[in-house]
């Protein structure tokens, strides 16, 4: 299996869990699929390869509000600093996105709160061995 | 860094000073003094401690427990001199060491000659590392001279207090001179000739940060006795290494800054000063600024054939990261200028030559861009703004001129004609103002008309013909949504479309919505169906659209229904378009025709059409001419003779099975019936 296709493969199960319905929103349906979804969720996958070597080094973290955040700049060559400013506010605009759209297929955009930080757990909850995550306090901690 | 040079030559200075009072031919002494304090100096419990050996040579020991310089504090210092020889012309330390403990310990050189007044110091670190002070007298005047070799500057950084909120000095390598002039206790020049090599720092988060840096700096500082002021130069070279300063990254290649000027009472005049950098063009600036800290009082930037793409990719485009230009490309050349008075901006100047503007994602370009803007404060300006080409949302745009009026930060443009395809867009009144919400606009205008042929080619969709035009009544963009107030009114298929409620939620952000409610009145049923190949049909229909919502320009909600329109017209349909009807419908629909019958003519007489569809979930939930749910419903109602009737049955569908549905049936441009 190459290495990209690992990480759609991690990314998709990501997503799938993320979806699993939520206790605090017994109606919500977060599998719902929209045109705009998906292209989103696209967006993420192709991105998601590129984000994966910062994951790892401890440049960039999982944030509780299922964001991400550059954690340690430090641990990224100079030249490649920029890029990962990019990556990381490209990927939140698309998890800004994603979780607005959920929220407004389901006709309730009121749920956008919480359904951020269900995904902000679930995200937490699948993170590699090794990945930085916010926890409560906003500390950063190592799977 | 200033403060800390002080301190160390203020050390030095005080051992000289005291090494002259031991001259005094003691063989012997101890002195302690418990505090000395200076304006920004402070120096607690200090002991003297001389041995005179007779034979013309001593020790000297000087120990300081504490040196304050400002919020600087260095404990325990100690200077000692092994070998200390003196005599009525010279005094001279061989063998001496400086120590500040956990900051640095290296071997030091004096040498004092009373009759030529001639102090030499050499500080040795380390073996390739040294620093050579000198300072001769003579008479009032008096010359002082540091060369340094291979200074490593991460030593200094190490006489640094640990701060969480500096940048940390890493690493650095310093070569050169640096020439002091002065008379009596003025100092009239200064000269700096200084090559710095390797150099990295960085803060603890890493958001400002350089490594392997290369400077050459060279400065000239010179007082004017005439004009009573110091009139300064100063060329540095940026020749190698790369910085990061959050968000901007930057990479030496021998970028120029040369920097003249004057200073004069606490005001510093920037004169014909500049800024090279490779691959971009120069910068020129001049200014004048308050020492005291105020803002700049006064500055003026000017630039010409800067090159657009390199500014935009390296500068601009990094603090555009979350907005629509994130992903655009920029190039071709712009002149600009600007002036500030007492930190106020007073007037810009942009002019751009063939500029191109593309999205990464083809939402949209513009090519061949030529411009005069300027803008000055509290004034009215016009700006004459011309494009070749381009393309907005895949529909191309022509050539195009726009007088473009401003004021603060207020845009108005009476009129613009714009041509799209085959037709025009005419835009009057608008106007753009930016405020805390950032860009908001507003305009009206008409579409004159537009072939749908060459809009349908454009937008690479199904090809119809006819013409559209519209008139917009009034259109505006409040920061994120753009809302048509008033109806928006299209004519195509030989009827009419009006649009209300229009909205465009985040046009240009990841998942565009749009809201609308569409009403089509006498569409011409055999354009429209000739149009999608879906066999013939005479008639007219009305199609209400009501509560249309699109998510990335595709259907996700919506309450559709399509229905003969009123009056008098050839209503006939083809067997063709019975059975893509009934296609359309499902199998079941299909089970409803009376097949045997459908053979013997070629077209039918109708009474009604009518379909409904009310779009949720991906599901199109579907109805006919009856508005009451029923288990089937009627989509042809027969008339005349012959007549025939079709009935559906499915109620539900997906609304991806229905649109392949479609697809099929209207490639099938001669459908057989069995």
């Amino acid at each position: 299996m190459t290495n990209r296709l690992k990480h759609y493969v991690l990314l998709s199960l990501f997503i799938v869990f993320a979806l699993v319905p939520l206790t605090g929103l017994a109606q919500a349906n977060l599998e719902i699929n929209t045109p705009a979804i998906t292209s989103i969720k696209q967006s993420m996958q192709t991105r998601h390869s590129q984000l994966v070597e910062f994951y790892n080094s401890g440049a960039v973290g999982l944030t509780k509000d299922g964001m991400i955040a550059i954690r340690d700049a430090n641990a990224v060559p100079l030249a490649k600093r920029q890029l990962v400013n990019t990556l990381v506010s490209a990927e939140n605009q698309d998890r800004n996105a994603l979780y607005r759209e959920i929220a407004r297929a389901n006709n309730h955009p009121e749920w956008e709160p919480k359904i951020r930080s269900t995904f902000g757990q679930r995200w937490i909850n699948m993170a590699r061995p090794g990945w930085w995550y916010q926890k409560n306090g906003n500390a950063w901690a190592q799977k | 860094m200033g403060n800390r040079l002080i301190a160390v030559f203020l050390l030095v200075s005080m051992a000289y000073l005291l090494i002259i009072s031991a001259s005094a031919a003691y063989p012997r002494f101890a002195l302690v003094f418990d505090d000395i304090k200076g304006p920004f100096f402070a120096a607690k419990s200090i002991q003297v401690q001389f041995n005179d050996s007779n034979s013309g040579t001593a020790q000297l020991n000087i120990e300081i427990a504490e040196i304050n310089v400002q919020n600087y504090t260095w404990k325990n210092i100690r200077l000692s001199c092994n070998t200390f020889q003196y005599d009525q012309n010279e005094i001279l330390c061989k063998d001496g060491s400086i120590t500040v403990p956990g900051l640095f310990s290296f071997p030091i050189f004096l040498h004092f000659l009373f009759d030529s007044s001639f102090l030499r110091i050499n500080l040795k670190p380390s073996k390739s590392e040294s620093w050579h002070f000198t300072l001769k007298r003579d008479r009032n005047a008096w010359l002082g001279a540091l060369a340094i070799n291979n200074g490593q500057l991460n030593t200094i950084a190490g006489w640094l207090p640990n701060n969480e909120q500096l940048l940390k000095l890493s690493s650095g390598k310093i070569n050169g001179a640096v020439q002091l002039v002065g008379v009596d206790s003025d100092l009239k020049a200064v000269t700096i000739d200084l090559s710095i090599g390797a150099l990295a720092f960085a803060d603890q988060a890493g958001l400002h940060a350089g490594e392997n840096i290369a400077l050459v700096l060279k400065s000239d500082f010179e007082y004017s006795e005439q004009h009573n002021h110091w009139q300064w130069q100063s060329e540095l070279y940026w020749q190698a290494g790369e910085v990061f300063w959050q968000p901007v990254y930057l990479s030496g290649n021998n970028h120029h800054l040369s920097v003249h000027g004057v200073v004069d009472n606490g005001v510093i005049h920037l004169l014909d000063s500049s800024l090279m950098f490779a691959g971009m063009g120069t910068f020129n600036f001049s200014g004048i600024l308050n020492i005291s800290g105020n803002p700049l009082n006064v500055f003026k930037l000017e630039a010409e054939d800067i090159e657009l793409s390199a500014l935009f990719d390296q500068i601009l485009k990094p603090f555009l990261r979350d907005t629509s230009l994130a992903e655009v490309g920029v190039d071709g050349l712009i002149d600009f200028d600007l002036s500030l008075k007492n930190g106020v901006l007073q007037s810009i100047r942009l002019d751009l030559e063939d500029v191109n503007v593309i999205d990464s994602r083809d939402r949209f370009a513009f090519h061949r861009i030529n411009a005069h803007i300027p803008w000055r404060i509290n004034n009215t300006t016009v700006a004459d703004i011309n494009m070749l080409n381009g393309h907005l949302l895949q529909i191309p745009l022509g050539t195009i001129r726009a007088p473009l009026e401003i004021n603060e930060f207020n845009l108005f443009l009476p009129q613009l004609a714009l041509p799209v395809l085959d037709g025009i867009l005419k835009l009057e009144d608008f106007s753009a103002t930016y405020s805390k919400k950032g860009w908001q606009w507003e305009f009206n205008g008409e579409l004159e008309p537009v072939s749908m042929a060459t809009l349908t080619e454009a937008l690479q969709i199904q090809q119809m013909h006819g013409t559209l035009s519209a008139f917009i009544p009034d259109v505006r963009y409040d920061g994120s949504n753009v809302s048509v107030n008033g109806v928006l009114q299209l004519s195509v298929f030989d009827g009419s479309v009006v649009i209300h409620n229009l909205k465009l939620i985040e046009p240009m952000g990841l998942a565009p919505h749009l809201k609308a409610d569409i009403a089509m009145r006498d569409l011409d049923l055999e354009l429209l169906t000739r149009t999608f190949s879906f066999g013939k049909v005479e008639g007219r229909v009305d199609i209400d659209v009501r509560h249309l919502e699109l998510a990335n320009w595709e259907p996700i909600h919506f309450d559709a229904r399509l229905f003969s329109s009123s009056g008098s017209y050839s209503r006939r349909i083809s067997q063709a378009a019975i059975k893509n009807i009934s296609a359309l419908g499902g199998e079941g629909a299909v089970m409803a025709i009376q097949r045997s019958f459908l053979r013997f003519f070629e077209e039918f007489r109708y009474s009604e059409i009518g379909w409904r569809c009310a779009l949720r979930l991906n599901i199109c939930y579907m109805g006919g001419i009856e508005s009451e749910p029923r288990s089937s419903y009627t989509l042809v109602n027969g008339g005349g003779i012959p007549a025939i009737t079709v009935r559906g049955y499915n109620r539900e569908v997906g609304w991806q099975e229905l649109i392949n549905r479609l697809r099929r049936v209207t490639r099938e441009n001669d459908p057989v019936i069995q």
